[in-house]
This record gives structure tokens, C-alpha cells and sequence, in this order.
């Protein structure tokens, strides 16, 4: 399990974030707070999960099911993510 | 720490038939150890939950549902999660004497929106005056809920408090309805099967005694949703009318982690398990990655395939990649099914595997609608899957579009008899009025063939493309395209469009992932002509964005709504001319997930 962070700074956390979403994004593609995950980076459902796995296995954190559909944007991510860490003390 | 309930009971002897409601089967199960399990994205043991305790706690929480002054057989609806909580709910109904309503769960990015809207619909058809979930979709469901008949909305902790009713409660019985089931019908016009009790004994029953032949030793493995049939009835109420334990994995955790449920099933020793083609597929694709390691599938006796078209080679490729890890290909068992039917009508064989009728797709098959096998110099051919014949009590006829029935081979409507079909569409005469028929009949507008008895599925009859008189099922082109490199399973929906001169005209929307002028143009050259190929006449190609194409909940491809798209403009081609606008309306939940749904 990787080592938890337990105060995430959050520029931080959005360039880590950014860059496990990159590996799913078209090359070159602009990556910021409200860049729309599915629109604006075509990340389908297959790849959604993929993402979801390296985002949990990264944190150690798990990701809430019931929360999977209100994630629209990059910044949406990286709030869960900073909620989850946080939940987790 | 937990342990998970056993596969064999020690005294109760085991019974798959002779229930004449859901509550008699499950009273006979709380005789025994067995029960259900659930398990963690990680296949680990979370909750317990016997058949005794699910008898016991449902049993106390009817008088609270009571309570709440609902008439008899109203309905109630309930977010399907796979918990404990949800099993307690849908069985406390059937004590309460109240219709319970699964509702669905939305598993895809961003779609919180679509989904609520899908929800209100369901809430809307099935009149539900209670709706009930988990703290975590409470909130999705009370927006759902507004403008509905819903009067009480609540979490399972929350009913559970409410004061008991002091009035004695009729439980279900012999001849009521048993429960509402959505799988079927759009967003726009949801449509729920009223399943009774009988339709349900007595299709669990030809399922436990004829289809999976069960036996003691069986043990079933699960992560398909439970507002789905072939969830809900293959691997939740028949285990429960047949004593079987069960080991669940939420339906997010295996889209996560495919891999899961085969490391589950090879740690539990299960013996049956069902998945659409499409979950085969995914394990498939990742054991590439990550290896067998450890996995010993040699028990799992009955690997089920329904839910959608079965694609054999996607099966065989499953095969070869799990045969290391003692996985039988005779263990496939295809099986045609329908939610109007409750689940099952017929399985192929046991231990037969998969076994593909193969046909040559000429002038014969597509204007004389002729299944004739292909020859060694056949052109184009198609592989479909033999489905096997219907279960003892079930017939099947193959009709043309006047009623009539046809031969052997001779492709046509798939019309169903049978115990286990529905009554009708739940508070919808019309849509009931269409599809059941004089005499006991149902149609269920899919499209099949006859081979010695055995069932061959088609396609569905709505989405057929007729030019120039020519039959041309819209799966072929599909399918065609989704060989291609880059292309996946739903990326692509082909229907016709009648154009000025009353011809039609063939339209295939394929979703393009890439955003690269050059290698768009390429990868337009390329299924261009395998479309025009496969259809033998110029099909118009709509490369669309991700996403643009749309699915039911139970998962099959909405052409209706692609051809809505295309005409209405909201599906439109990447290329040049037209700019991509992020956000346009055409977004669903799609793919692989939605189908799980």
C-alpha cells in the first residue's frame, strides 16, 4: 500500500491527479480544475474504472460508488480524492 | 471475523421445487445454514447474511413498512444495492403484502443528471408510494422523487426505527404479484414487468431442475446488478428457492477489477456463475496483464452467458486465456432469456460449451430470410450462438410478420409460451397489449431461428434495416466495425433512415477516440469500406464523439435513440465542417458499465 498522505496541499494533490488522468487523456490535451473528464478528455466507461483502480491504489483510499456519477470535472476528482484522504485522517 | 455461510446444508434436505411464493421457499431455506455473502472490491468478506437471518430480519421490519399505511400491493420502490439491506427490504415487502421496485444504480461518470432523470421515471410508471436506499443515495433519490407519487422517502436505518404497525399484515401469497422489474423500455417510456409469484416459483424451478440441473455442492458467484433479471432471478431469488449460497461482488467493484470475481469464485470454490458476453471479455483483457496467478476455476461447472447477443469468439478467447487456470470451455453454457418472461426459456445443453451455427449471410438470409448453413465458399458468413431449446413447459414458435409459423431455419419473430410469463407491463395496457398475444403468446420482438429445436437469436426485429427489400441486421455491420483496431464492443450503432425518395438508407454512427485529423481521415477510409462491404450497398459513416450513443438499463444498444440523434442533429460527425461542443445533450451512460445495468 503507498505511503498516505495525510494533509494533502492541494496544487499538489491537482498535479498528481492531473497526472494519472493524463495517462487516460488524448496526448497534449489542456488539463485544469473544470476540465470535463468525459466531454473534454472522451474518457468512457471502461477507462473510468481504470482510472478509479490507480486513483484508489495510489492513495490507498476507496473511491464511493454513489459518487462515481456526480464526478464531471477534473476538480471534482481531485475533491474526492481530498475528502477521501481526509475521511481517512 | 466472519465466516461466509456454507454450500451444504447439514440436516435440511435439499429442494428446488413445490414453493408456491417466494416467502414459502425462503421460510424452507431459514431452515438450514445457508445464506448469502458479500464481499469487497478486494474479495474480501464484509457481511454475512443466512437465510435464517434474512427470514428473521425481514419478518420484523414488515410491520414498520406496514406502518406507514400503505394499501395492499402497492408498490415500493428500492435503490437495488448489493447488501444485505436491500435483500431484507424486497423480502420485508413480500411480508408487509407490498410490491417492491428495484431501482438502478448509476455506475458511469458524470451522469448524475440522465440517471436521476431515469429514476423519476421509473418512480412515475410503478406509482411507488415509498422509496428506500442507503444513506449514500438518499439524496439521488429525493430528487428523483420530486413531482412523483412518493410520500415517504427514507434509508433502511430510518424505516427500521418507524413505530410497527399494530394491525396484523397479510404477506404475499399463492396468487399475488411478487415484484416490478425495469429492464427493459427507454429512459422516456420506462416499462416494469409485473412478475407473480407464480411466474416466479416456476421459473426458478425449470431453472434449478432443468436448465442448471443444481445439486447439492452447487454454489453460485455473482456481481451482476440486482435490478437486472438475470442478477435478480438467476442469482438471488432461485439460489434463495433452492437453498444455494452466494457470494456477491458489487457490480462497480468488478467493473474496477474484473479479475475479482474469478479470484472469488476460485477462493469460494462456486460452480455457477452468469455474465454477459462482455464480462468474459473484460477478464480477458486484463489477465493479459496481470497474470492467473493462482486461479483455480476447474469446479465452475456452469459459466452462464445471457443478457445480450453472445459472440462466440469473445468466448473462446476467454477460454483459451482461463484453460492455464482449469478453466473448461464446456462449462459455457448460452442461455436466451427475457425480463417478460421473468428470466430463463431456454439453456443450452450442460457441458456442451459453445456451439455457433453458422450461416451464410447472402440474397437467401437477407431477403428470404433463410438460416442456411455456410458452405465452404460462402462469402460472408455469420457465426451465431446455438441457444438451446426451451425448458419443459416452455414452447417456442418462430412466426413471419403475419402470425404465421414458420419451418425450421427459416428466420422469424421469436414468440414464447410458457409458466413464467409476465401478465403484463406494470399500470401500461398498451405496451402489454402489444407484445402478448392470443392464446398465451408473448412476442418478444426478437428475431431467431430454429436448428433441430434449438433457439438461434438474431437480433432484434425493431432495429431490422430493409433497403431495397434486402433484410440487413444492424448487429452485422456493428460488429464488423468493432473488430477494427481502436474500435470496442458499443462503440457503434447502424439503423436506417427513409430518405425523400422512400428508400432507405443505411446510417452508421461510430465513436471516435481520436482527435488527430490525419489518422481520423484514415480510420474513416478504413470502416468505410468495411461497412460497405458487410452491408453490400453505400452506407453513410457519422464518426461522433465519445459517448454520443446511448444505452437501456438492461444495457442494449438504443438505436432508437442514435437514429433520434443523428435526425435531430444532436449526433453529428467530428470532421472538419462541424466543431466538437463539449457537453452536447446526447450524453448517457454507455459501454461496458451501462451494460452491466
Amino acid at each position: 500500500m503507498p505511503a498516505a498522505m495525510t494533509t494533502p496541499d492541494p496544487d499538489r494533490l491537482l498535479a498528481e491527479v492531473s497526472e494519472l488522468v493524463a495517462r487516460f487523456a488524448p496526448p497534449g490535451a489542456k488539463l485544469e480544475r473544470t476540465t470535463e473528464l468525459t466531454s473534454d478528455l472522451s474518457i468512457d466507461s471502461v477507462a473510468a474504472m481504470d482510472l478509479v483502480m490507480e486513483i484508489e491504489d495510489r492513495y490507498g483510499i476507496d473511491v464511493p460508488v454513489n459518487e462515481i456519477a456526480d464526478l464531471v470535472t477534473l476538480g471534482d476528482l481531485v475533491d474526492l480524492v481530498a475528502r477521501q484522504l481526509g475521511a481517512r485522517g | 471475523m466472519v465466516l461466509a455461510t456454507p454450500t451444504v446444508n447439514r440436516g435440511l434436505p435439499f429442494r428446488t421445487g413445490g414453493f408456491r411464493s417466494l416467502l414459502e421457499g425462503l421460510d424452507y431455506a431459514a431452515g438450514g445454514e445457508t445464506g448469502v455473502n458479500f464481499y469487497n472490491g478486494r474479495g474480501e468478506l464484509e457481511q454475512v447474511l443466512s437465510y435464517r437471518e434474512l427470514r428473521d430480519r425481514a419478518a420484523a421490519l414488515a410491520p414498520r413498512l406496514a406502518g406507514l399505511g400503505l394499501a395492499r400491493l402497492e408498490r415500493v420502490a428500492i435503490l437495488a444495492e448489493t447488501s444485505p439491506e436491500f435483500l431484507v427490504a424486497f423480502m420485508a415487502c413480500q411480508f408487509a403484502g407490498l410490491v417492491p421496485v428495484p431501482l438502478p444504480l448509476a455506475l458511469s461518470l458524470g451522469t448524475h443528471r440522465t440517471h436521476v432523470e431515469r429514476l423519476r421515471g421509473m418512480l412515475e410508471s410503478s406509482r411507488a408510494k415509498v422509496a428506500i436506499a442507503s444513506e449514500a443515495y438518499r439524496g439521488q433519490l429525493a430528487e428523483a422523487a420530486v413531482g412523483t407519487l412518493v410520500t415517504w422517502i427514507g434509508t433502511h436505518a430510518e424505516l427500521a426505527a418507524l413505530p410497527p404497525s399494530d394491525r396484523p399484515v397479510l404477506p404475499l401469497g399463492p396468487d399475488d404479484p411478487c415484484y416490478v422489474q425495469y429492464s427493459s423500455g427507454s429512459t422516456s417510456f420506462p416499462r416494469g414487468v409485473l412478475v407473480t409469484q407464480q411466474a416466479i416459483t416456476a421459473n426458478a424451478r425449470a431453472i434449478a431442475e432443468h436448465g442448471l440441473a443444481l445439486r447439492p455442492g452447487d454454489r453460485c458467484t455473482s456481481w451482476l446488478p440486482l435490478y437486472h433479471d438475470m442478477g435478480l432471478v438467476g442469482c438471488c431469488l432461485t439460489p434463495v428457492l433452492t437453498q444455494i449460497s452466494v457470494d456477491y461482488l458489487a457490480t462497480a467493484s468488478f467493473a474496477t477489477r474484473p479479475l475479482v470475481w474469478l479470484k472469488l469464485l476460485s477462493a469460494t470454490g462456486g460452480t455457477i456463475s452468469f455474465a454477459p458476453t462482455f464480462g468474459y471479455e473484460l477478464c480477458a483483457r486484463r489477465v493479459a496483464a496481470n497474470g492467473l496467478v493462482g486461479l483455480d476455476l476447474s469446479r465452475w461447472r456452469v459459466a452462464g452467458i445471457g443478457g445480450e447477443m453472445i459472440r462466440p469468439k469473445a468466448l473462446a478467447e476467454f477460454a483459451r486465456a482461463f484453460a492455464a487456470a482449469g478453466f473448461d470451455e464446456r462449462a459455457f453454457v448460452p442461455s436466451y432469456g427475457l425480463a417478460e418472461a421473468t428470466l430463463a426459456v431456454t439453456f443450452a445443453p450442460l457441458g456442451r460449451g459453445v456451439r455457433a451455427d453458422t450461416v451464410e449471410l447472402g440474397e437467401a438470409f437477407e431477403r428470404r430470410r433463410i438460416a442456411a448453413p455456410a458452405g465452404p465458399r460462402a462469402q460472408r458468413t455469420r457465426a451465431f450462438a446455438i441457444c438451446g431449446r426451451p425448458m419443459p413447459g416452455y414452447t417456442i414458435e418462430i412466426r413471419d410478420e403475419h402470425g404465421r409459423a414458420l419451418p425450421e431455419r427459416r428466420v422469424g419473430r421469436v414468440c414464447i409460451k410458457g409458466p413464467s410469463l409476465m401478465t403484463g407491463y406494470d399500470h401500461n395496457p398498451e405496451a402489454t397489449r402489444q407484445v402478448l398475444l392470443e392464446d398465451g403468446w408473448l412476442d418478444t420482438g426478437d428475431m431467431g431461428y430454429l436448428v433441430d429445436g434449438e433457439l438461434v437469436v438474431t437480433g432484434r426485429s425493431k432495429d431490422l434495416i430493409i433497403v431495397n427489400g434486402r433484410n440487413i441486421w444492424p448487429q452485422d455491420l456493428e460488429w464488423a466495425v468493432e473488430r477494427l483496431p481502436g474500435v470496442r464492443p458499443g462503440d457503434v450503432a447502424a439503423f436506417a433512415v427513409t430518405g425523400e425518395d422512400e428508400r432507405e438508407r443505411i446510417v452508421v454512427i461510430v465513436q471516435c477516440r481520436t482527435g488527430d485529423p490525419r489518422q481520423q481521415a484514415e480510420f474513416r477510409r478504413t470502416v468505410q469500406a468495411v461497412i460497405n462491404r458487410q452491408a453490400g450497398t453505400e452506407c453513410e459513416l457519422v464518426l461522433a464523439p465519445p459517448r454520443s450513443l446511448t444505452y437501456t438499463t438492461s444495457g442494449k444498444l438504443s438505436r432508437a435513440a442514435a437514429r433520434a440523434g443523428y435526425l435531430e442533429g444532436t449526433i453529428r460527425d467530428l470532421g472538419g465542417i462541424v466543431p466538437v461542443e463539449p457537453g452536447t445533450p446526447a450524453n448517457s451512460p454507455r459501454g461496458p458499465l451501462a451494460e452491466v445495468g
